[in-house]
């Protein structure tokens, strides 16, 4: 999935956050933050702007509480998950070459390069 | 890997060798007339369109998620045939609502060498159906999970897999070497080096056709088991295709008894060279779905009536085009 991200990491959480609310109330920011492990202040904080995004590992809980991708999630919040990080780290003047080279690469192109058929559980 | 490709299944398996690759797709073809009669191999009308089923998540039933994979339209008791290529040796298992297509038996993640229970390819160039007898096949042919006419449903009682599956297993590096590599260094001598309708649907047993599944003439042991890939392709109801993907479904293929009024050749594939395997008792015994419409008091399937003497064009292992001429 390849995403402008127009939006800040607070005001995404807090769109996204509200949108669902708006269908069930369990997506208030009391019962959110106390399923992610945050206090609602804090929460509240960062849906305003007015702290810096929390941890990559509290990011993942946001994810997947609010039914979002993580990978976009951090990347609007300036991160890249310690995976791939270690991936990079791994090979990084391979990496940097590649992810140059496919910088200008329309997504179609990208999606040939990168696409497999999953196999899920059956 | 697997990627698709123009509405083919690309398998690759760089780790085992640089020309381990494998193309499969699904053809749409005639119907068999289903009247006991058996028959030469119908045309290749041009392949199914394949989607990835994540590009249509939330419209899609969630067990075909949980499978990952492909998915194809089809009409209610449209045929299709497989249609494999690659040079590399590979060993395929089919199944079809996960009952095995060469031997009838359920689902397994392994090669079985007695009864051989897959396909080689390049030797075996095409599947069209349910292994029944030597030289015999019954075609493949849809109809909607659930109500009775499928090979898994005949067989477990219950439609619940449909779609077929694939395993792919590639030979490995040092046996095609031994075979191909340096048999292909010798023959060229010394050289240079160089570089809402319900979606979901079965495969069900439908006319008898004139095919051989060819014996594995390498052993089970050139397969390299631990660098398989496999697929689930599902198959979709046309109608549901439409409303889920937006893309129209192929049009309806053309009745067999059209198809050959207009002088269209039919194919024979012969290779004198391979034995044949003896085809599953456990698929002998399903009902056709022309018999199961009759026990089921639906009466007489249409487009059933019997073929005179089709124009049959013989091909053979170095002249396998069926398909792309019509």
């Amino acid at each position: 999935m390849f995403y402008i991200l127009h939006m800040t990491f607070g005001s995404y959480v807090r769109t996204t956050r509200e949108d669902l609310r708006a269908r069930d109330k369990r997506f208030s920011l009391r019962q959110v933050a106390e399923r992610i492990g945050v206090e609602p202040a804090y929460l509240s904080k960062i849906e305003r702007g007015d702290v810096a995004p929390p941890s990559e590992a509290t990011i993942r809980r946001l994810a997947a509480d609010l039914g979002q991708d993580s990978d976009i999630l951090l990347a609007m919040a300036g991160k890249v998950s310690s995976d791939l990080q270690t991936i990079i780290r791994a090979r990084p003047q391979l990496f940097a070459e590649l992810l140059r080279q496919l910088r200008e690469m329309p997504d179609d192109a990208l999606l040939r390069v990168v696409r497999e058929v999953r196999d899920g559980d059956w | 890997m697997i990627e698709l490709r123009h509405d083919a299944l690309d398998f690759c398996f760089p780790e085992v060798h640089a020309d381990a690759r494998c193309r499969i797709d699904f053809q749409r073809t005639l119907r068999i007339p289903d009247d006991k009669r058996d028959y030469p191999l119908p045309p290749g009308l041009g392949r199914f369109p394949l989607q990835h089923v994540d590009d249509f998540a939330e419209r899609l039933p969630v067990e075909w998620l949980q499978h990952g994979g492909v998915f194809l339209p089809m009409y209610q008791a449209e045929a299709l045939w497989i249609n494999f290529h690659g040079d590399y040796p590979c060993a395929i298992k089919i199944a079809a609502g996960k009952i095995n297509a060469v031997t009838g038996d359920p689902w397994t993640n392994t090669l079985s060498q007695d009864p051989q229970d897959y396909v080689v390819v390049p030797e075996q160039p095409w599947l069209d159906g349910f292994a029944v007898d030597k030289g015999l096949i019954r075609q493949f042919v849809a109809m909607p999970l659930g109500e009775g006419f499928s090979a898994e449903e005949q067989l477990t009682g219950a439609g619940v897999h449909g779609g077929i599956q694939i395993h792919i297993y590639p030979m490995k590096r040092q046996v095609y070497e031994d075979l191909y590599v340096r048999r292909s260094m010798l023959e060229a001598g010394p050289a240079f080096c160089a570089g809402d309708a319900a979606p979901s649907m079965g495969l069900a047993p439908g006319g008898l056709m004139h095919q051989e599944i060819y014996e594995d003439e390498y052993g089970i042991d050139a397969w390299d088991q631990n660098a398989g890939a496999r697929c689930f392709v599902h198959l979709m109801n046309s109608v549901a295709y439409l409303q889920a993907t937006k893309h129209l479904p192929p049009q309806e293929p053309p009745s067999a008894a059209d198809y050959t009024k207009a002088g269209l050749p039919w194919f024979d594939y012969f290779d004198a060279e391979r034995n044949a395997l003896a085809g599953a008792a456990k698929l002998a015994g399903l009902d056709s779905v022309a018999a199961t419409s009759i026990k089921k008091g639906q009466g007489r399937v249409s487009g059933n009536a019997p073929i005179p003497s089709p124009a049959v064009t013989a091909v053979g292992p170095h002249s396998r085009v069926r398909e792309g001429d019509f």
